[in-house]
């Protein structure tokens, strides 16, 4: 193998390079604009980052599975995944087999930014073929089925989405189709190209046969150097188009999973990391499938990819609008392929809106957890601590339920805010006002550490959240009462009664999303009754309607999405729904046709007395 | 035409009344009512706002007019079926009459005050509504009552609350609330009487005048902002938590009985029969009616009429006058038919 064109240069390169320069300058910017914008704790976690084996085994790790395979999509849709695998890691190895043929055969070419990609247009097959060469041509051509697969599955997907399992998809702009047809376009003309000149540079099984039929009847190697023009324009036009498509998802996704996985959070919105993860949308809509507002097509176009396509467009209008909507059930995060946190973006939003509320804090003073006794009896103050929150007061039967499954398994308590206590702050937190809810952060903080609790025993997850979150409660165990209520049972203090009922139990938001809590409540359940599948459940959950999250949603909309919940939650016939969530509870109790249940009631009710 | 049968649906007030003035105007009335006794909620109901008359005066002359009409007690509408002019309806008790015209009398539900968990009902033993308290006034035994101390009423429990799907307001509970708020204080002279209202809604007649009754007379307090929630303690009291929005304050007080005044829904037994021959609810849950400035009366279909609470909120004299409007709807339409 050696070098057929002296010089190493054609013409025809000169599209390509001008794309792939601007596409690089292109991305040198944007990576020092997020780098600018990344406030100096984080920036220093992200250079941390670089330096912990840990943490870089997890970048690679990350990008391989989420940036090549795409795991997470063949997950959910093994074709889908195919698709996108087949085309990223294809076309991965297809540059990185290119370079070491280059390294190999042409080693003073080593650098040529377009050497790699045109490598069959500059050397030249003598005398036998190697085995190594046969192995190298082998791979190309092997690569470069695999991505024009992937390529005819995306054509057939433009036709049929549902064929490959979506419902909804978006509709692409100028310069997505533009992208798009070029990225269709790359790989056909490569295979041309590669075939034409098969017969001097060598090929494959795909590339050699092709290049036999042409002879057949396009004997003529004029159509060598159109060809290649050809591939090189797709190539340039879809790097100069990337940065304004949705493609641009390609290289910064691989950004996005670094200062992920360092651990930086979103503080400006459109900027730093909320940039990183705006850039990464590759606005596949699979968030429009999942978002609980999708019952009613008037409500589509909240869905996050519309959110993060109008910030990219700076639209403050319709971005605030989006930003209020929205249920914070954070279903969209959870299946979005990137892992965009869009509620995240959401919530920074809400941050620039609605400054100048007045925030009355003086009853805070008059808040004790622990009201004076006067008995003379030092009793010493229980290691457990119930804590119900506002939502749980304002469904009693949970309380009586707990008070009485404390009763039942002889388990010493404080009940913190028997008497009222002070709002979580986490309403406030969702609602973009975290500076306002940490005065009542503090003041909760303070009357948890004078309890002396070693763990808290919480029955709201939007409390547990919070406080998993955004409270310093360092030494002290926080669960919900589905873990503690399973622990009772698991260490016999709780003999439970088992009934013919049949139950099917709603994932809150806030619990299993938010705290990744599946398993313990259906343990429960099943202690208790038949448990019966949902048609969504654990991390596709449906939002209960009556989120907290949402500041502008009607009434009527909420119960919408409501039913919807409760029509996917019966798909099985339960006799009951069993949830652990106050607010779902309350949600569900005026629309369900079958009893709602927290699951705190369902396990008192069924205590066996000894 | 031959056939001069009517059917009315519910023996309430409304449907009483409709009945007689049919029966008067010679018409063949079937009284169709579900339950073993007519009267609807006023035959469970003990004195009446704003003269506190009681209310078996107003219910057995309602009776004693209908003597005419065939009535049937515990009897349902099966099914209903529209002929060309008639209407086929067949009951629970195996009979069919064919009808000209038949009269929605259905009336309404009272909201259930379970669904407002956070008040405690069927919870705590100390939370009582609005018809509990009736039927304690009229049998004076209850074992939730037990000589009550403090005692709060709170106002629009489903009504005027979104959250329960009820935006509309039932329009007869501040009322009730101020009669029922007196009548408390003659059984318990001594009991500190609270009422938390949204906005008083003392709109009829002689209302105004009983409001200042309970405030003079009886001492009654008025406190102007909605209660929030609701809690026990050790001694199975009640901690109810308020917001007094006139001196913009948060309020707790300890009650030893709390009474929820349960506002309306249509009727859901009539919205089913209703649904049977395609009559429909309007988004507060209330028929549809043909043209709501003309009156309640007419439905979407000819020959079916509709009287009282089913339409929406109705005092009773509101509703007897409906049902005697109905009565006059049904002759004109049936003297129309005939005459085309």
């Amino acid at each position: 193998m050696r070098e057929r064109i002296l010089g190493g240069y054609d013409n025809f390169v000169l599209p390509f390079m001008i794309g792939i320069v601007f596409i690089i300058t292109y991305l040198l910017i944007g990576l020092i604009r997020v780098i600018i914008h990344i406030p100096g704790p984080d920036r220093k976690k992200l250079l941390l980052s670089f330096v912990n084996p840990s943490a870089i085994y997890k970048n690679i790790r990350d990008i391989i599975c989420d940036c090549l395979i795409h795991v997470k999509i063949f997950k959910r849709k093994a074709i889908l995944g195919y698709m996108h695998a087949s085309i990223a890691f294809g076309w991965f190895m297809l540059i990185v087999i290119g370079h070491i043929e280059v390294a190999l055969y042409v080693p003073q070419r080593n650098g040529v930014l377009y050497y790699p990609v045109f490598f069959r247009y500059f050397v030249k097959q003598e005398g036998d073929i190697t085995l190594r060469g046969a192995f190298f041509f082998f791979l190309m051509d092997f690569f470069l089925l695999l991505v024009l697969s992937g390529i005819g599955l995306a054509m057939y997907k433009r036709v049929h989405s549902m064929a490959l399992g979506m419902r909804r998809t978006t509709k692409p702009g100028f310069a997505d189709r533009l992208a798009l047809y070029c990225l269709w376009a790359i790989f056909p003309l490569r295979l041309l190209a590669e075939s034409f000149t098969a017969g001097i540079s060598g090929g494959s099984f795909l590339t050699k046969p092709m290049n036999m039929l042409f002879q057949n009847f396009l004997s003529d190697d004029m159509h060598i150097l159109p060809t290649w023009w050809a591939y090189s324009v797709a190539l340039g036009l879809f790097f100069i188009a990337m940065p304004f498509s949705r493609y641009m998802h390609i290289p910064t996704e691989a950004l996005l999973i670094v200062l992920r996985n360092a651990g930086l959070k979103v503080t400006k919105i459109r900027k730093g990391f909320a940039a990183a993860e705006i850039y990464s949308c590759s606005s596949c809509g699979l968030c429009i499938d999942a978002c609980p507002m999708n019952t009613q097509k008037k409500n589509l176009k909240y869905s996050s990819v519309y959110f993060i396509r109008f910030l990219r467009r700076n639209r403050t209008k319709k971005i605030n609008k989006i930003a209020e909507k929205c249920l914070m059930c954070g279903k969209c995060v959870a299946l979005c392929p990137v892992g965009v946190d869009s509620c995240g973006i959401k919530r920074a939003q809400r941050t620039t809106v609605y400054n100048n509320l007045k925030y009355d804090y003086s009853y805070l003073t008059s808040v004790s957890h622990n009201p004076p006794t006067n008995t003379n009896e030092e009793k010493k103050s229980s290691s457990i601590l119930y804590f119900a929150g506002c939502m749980t007061h304002l469904t009693p039967s949970i309380i009586k339920s707990m008070e009485k499954i404390f009763e039942s398994a002889n388990v010493d308590y404080q009940f913190a805010d028997k008497d009222g206590g002070v709002c979580c702050g986490r309403p406030l937190i969702i609602a973009g006002k975290a500076d306002a809810a940490k005065e009542i952060i503090n003041k909760n903080t303070e009357l948890i550490k004078a309890s002396g609790c070693t763990t808290i025993v919480l029955s709201c997850p939007i409390c547990l959240k919070v406080m998993q979150e955004d409270y310093n409660l360092k030494g002290i165990n926080l669960i919900h009462h589905t873990q503690f209520i399973n622990q009772l049972i698991n260490d016999n203090k709780l003999k439970l009664s088992k009934t013919s009922d049949s139950l099917v139990y709603h994932d809150p938001c806030e619990l299993g999303r938010g705290c990744n809590i599946y398993d313990e409540p259906r343990n429960i359940i099943q202690n208790i009754g038949e448990l019966k599948q949902a048609q969504s459940e654990k991390l596709e959950s449906i939002c209960c309607g009556g989120s907290i999250g949402s500041l502008s949603l009607t009434y009527d909309d909420r119960t919408k999405i409501t039913q919807n919940s409760v029509n996917k939650l019966l798909i099985n016939n339960p006799d009951k729904i069993i949830t652990a969530c106050p607010l779902c509870l309350k949600t569900f109790k005026d629309q369900a046709p079958v009893p709602v249940e927290d699951i705190a009631l369902l396990v008192a009710k069924n205590i066996e007395v000894a | 035409m031959a056939i001069k049968n009517i059917v009315v649906i519910g023996g309430g007030p409304a449907g009483l009344e409709a009945s007689a003035q049919l029966h008067y105007m010679g018409y063949n009335v079937f009284l169709i009512e579900k339950n073993d006794k007519l009267g609807g909620h006023l035959g469970k109901w003990d004195r009446l706002f704003p003269q506190g008359i009681q209310s078996e005066e107003l219910l057995n002359p309602l009776i004693k007019n209908t003597a005419g009409v065939k009535t049937f007690v515990n009897t349902e509408v099966v099914n209903i079926n529209k002929l060309e002019k008639q209407y086929n309806i067949i009951l629970s008790n195996g009979i069919t009459i064919l009808a000209r015209a038949v009269l929605f009398a259905t009336g309404f539900d009272l909201f259930p005050a379970s669904k407002k968990e956070e008040y405690g009902y069927g919870i705590y033993d100390k939370v009582i509504t609005n018809a509990d308290l009736e039927i304690f006034f009229r049998t004076k035994s209850d074992s939730r009552i037990v000589n009550p101390l403090k005692i709060g009423f709170v106002h629009c429990v489903g009504s005027r609350d979104e959250k329960t799907g009820n935006r509309q307001c039932s329009k007869v509970c501040c009322a009730t609330a101020v009669k029922q708020a007196c009548e408390i204080k003659e059984v318990f002279p001594n009991a500190e009487v609270i009422c938390f209202y949204m906005d008083l809604r003392m709109f009829g007649r002689k209302y105004e005048d009983l409001y200042l009754t309970a405030q003079k007379k009886y001492g009654v307090r008025f406190i102007r902002g909605r209660v929030s929630e609701v809690g026990e303690n050790i001694n199975h009291q009640l901690i109810v938590k308020a917001e007094d929005t006139l001196s913009s304050k948060p309020l707790k007080v300890t009650l030893d009985l709390l009474v929820l005044m349960c506002g309306m829904n249509n009727s859901s037994e009539g919205i089913k029969t209703a649904s049977l021959i395609g009559l429909k609810a309007d988004e507060d849950g209330f028929f549809e009616t043909l043209n709501p400035m003309q009156g309640s009366i007419f439905s979407h279909k000819k020959g079916v009429f509709y009287a009282g609470a089913a339409t929406g909120p109705k005092t009773l004299p509101e509703t007897i006058n409906e049902g005697r409007a109905a009565a006059i709807c049904i002759n004109n339409y049936i003297k129309e038919e005939i005459n085309e």
